[in-house]
């Protein structure tokens, strides 16, 4: 698996595009709400700048290179190359997502402590950590379960599009509306529970019982990705 | 060559929907030899291979490659090596990190310069795979296959877009590798590397085999033929005829040297020229275009 996440690596940093849409660009869109933050914050509260922090991260570095990276080698065959050595199924998907997610968690983690150097501490940073993995596992499973409907690299510019822009916007909405009105489908839709856990984390002031009962609607939607994932995933192109 | 069998195929089937791509399939490969599964287009040689390898699943029967099944990956694959039949390499990494990557992967241990020597492929070392020619990716292809010298390499069309001399120094490797003791599967179009490297054969036909045995075995159900023309007003040939476009006479034999000798004496002894002389045994193509006709 190693050998495999280290050659996805060099893959990485060889190809500008990837390198640009996946680290370039979340951390550009992340310095910015961080350098406005006195703007977010008036218009909704420092935890919503970190939630929407962590799913630009989430979106356009994590999920969108994931779908891209499994539905090009997938196109080239490089999946099917892999799975005439010795290694396992599972090991193969994990050394091919392992660079992409330490490199997003490297990221939220770094923009987030700056969040908090240039902006206040957060509340409880254990259970921002627990949102932030909460966060990555939801994505990543989204993101196989994407690449499945995915044919090639061009197509993920396209199939990934609703859920990037669909976690963005409901990050938005629960961050700055709050879950005062219609909580049941703003938890329920991807990234709404993940925000709120994350707004909870970073503001205070709610019961961390309260705040760890939201985790159990992001984990279903990484159980029903992971479910999808199985059912839609291809090893090789369509004939 | 020994008989234990190193793959053993039983009444295998696959389907694709309705379509029955392979047909209650039944053959074994023995330790050390050299099998060519050979066919026309469609036949299922992609199908049954992909199976044996253990790319895909059987729709029904057994498939065994050194007594297990080929699903059975950290068991297999370290013994086995697969060149696929199109490249299936990362563009962005370059032969050398090919190769160490995928050798990794097969828990074989070799040297990366060796292998990478064996292919011919050395002075591409630290060439990007988007850069390297058709017939260099079949050699890096090669390379990862041989990685190790493991005990059973499967070569899908190794040869494809090879230059002469890749093609011999690539027959030279296989050659080795049997030395030492390796089995070798072979599907190839090119049936002169077919007919004058495989042990046995088998002859696949919409699904299920055509035929399977030795080179001999399989063209000598055939004739062989000698083809000539023969000057104005000669004589009839002693032996029986038939006629081809363009006024050739051909002869279909299963004596071949006495037919031939009859055939030579007659025209010295009537002084008469046979031209264009062709006398041959029967080739693997003719067993292919002969399942055509059948």
């Amino acid at each position: 698996m190693l050998s495999i996440a280290l050659s996805e690596l060099i893959q990485i940093f060889r190809n500008r595009l990837v390198l640009v849409t996946s680290l370039v660009m979340p951390v550009a869109v992340s310095t910015y709400f961080v350098y406005q933050h006195e703007v977010f914050a008036d218009l909704a509260s420092l935890g919503y700048i970190a939630a929407i922090v962590m799913f630009t991260v989430g979106a356009f570095g994590l999920y969108a290179t994931t779908v891209t990276t499994l539905a090009s080698r997938r196109q080239n065959l490089f999946l099917k190359r892999l799975r005439s050595t010795a290694e396992s199924d599972t090991g193969i998907i994990s050394g091919l997502l392992l660079p992409i997610t330490v490199i997003s968690l490297i990221q939220v983690v770094v923009i987030l402590i700056v969040l908090s150097a240039v902006a206040g501490s957060p509340d409880n940073v254990l259970l921002l950590a627990v949102a932030v993995l909460a966060m990555v596992a939801m994505m990543l499973g989204l993101g196989l379960a994407t690449a499945g409907l995915t044919n090639s690299p061009e197509h993920a510019q396209v199939t990934t599009l609703p859920v990037s822009l669909g976690v963005i916007a409901v990050a938005s909405w629960v961050g700055i509306a709050g879950t005062e009105d219609l909580a049941t489908l703003k938890r329920l839709l991807p990234g709404g529970a993940a925000t709120e856990l994350v707004v909870n984390a970073w503001n205070g002031g709610v019961a961390l019982g309260d705040s760890l009962l939201l985790l159990a609607p992001t984990l279903s939607w990484v159980v029903v990705a992971v479910a999808l994932a199985g059912r839609m995933f291809r090893w090789e192109p369509r004939r | 060559m020994s008989t234990t069998p190193v793959i053993e195929v039983e009444n295998l089937n696959v389907r694709y929907g309705d379509f029955h791509a392979v047909k209650d399939l039944s053959f074994q490969v023995r330790r050390g030899e050299l099998y060519a599964l050979l066919g026309t287009n469609g036949a299922g040689k992609t199908s049954t291979l992909e199976v044996v390898e253990g790319h895909r699943p059987a729709s029904s029967g057994t498939v065994r490659v050194f007594g297990q099944s080929p699903d059975d990956r950290g068991a297999v694959r370290p013994r086995m090596g697969i060149m696929l039949q199109e490249s299936g390499f990362s563009p962005d990494l370059t032969v050398r990190e090919s190769v160490r990557l995928i050798g990794r992967l097969t828990r074989r241990a070799d040297d990366v310069g060796r292998v990478l020597d064996v292919a011919g492929l050395t002075r591409k070392a630290g060439t990007k795979v988007s850069q390297l020619s058709g017939g260099e990716k079949r050699r890096l292809d090669f390379a990862t296959a041989i990685y190790g010298a493991p005990e059973l390499v499967f070569l899908d069309e190794p040869t494809t877009g090879l230059d002469i001399q890749s093609r011999d120094a690539l027959w030279a490797s296989v050659d080795k590798l049997r030395e030492e003791g390796s089995t070798i599967v072979l599907t190839t179009h090119y049936l002169e590397e077919a007919q004058q490297r495989a042990d046995r054969i088998g002859l696949m036909h919409e699904g299920t085999f055509h035929r399977e045995g030795t080179v001999v075995e399989l063209t000598q159900t055939l004739p062989a033929v000698i083809r000539f023309a023969l000057p104005d007003f000669a004589p009839a040939p002693p032996v029986r005829t038939t006629r081809a476009a363009g006024g050739a006479l051909v002869v279909e034999t299963f004596s071949l040297q006495q037919d031939l000798r009859v055939l030579l004496d007659w025209a010295h002894d009537h002084d008469v020229e046979l031209r264009e002389l062709q006398a041959g045994p029967t080739r693997l193509d003719d067993v292919f275009r002969a399942i055509g006709e059948n």
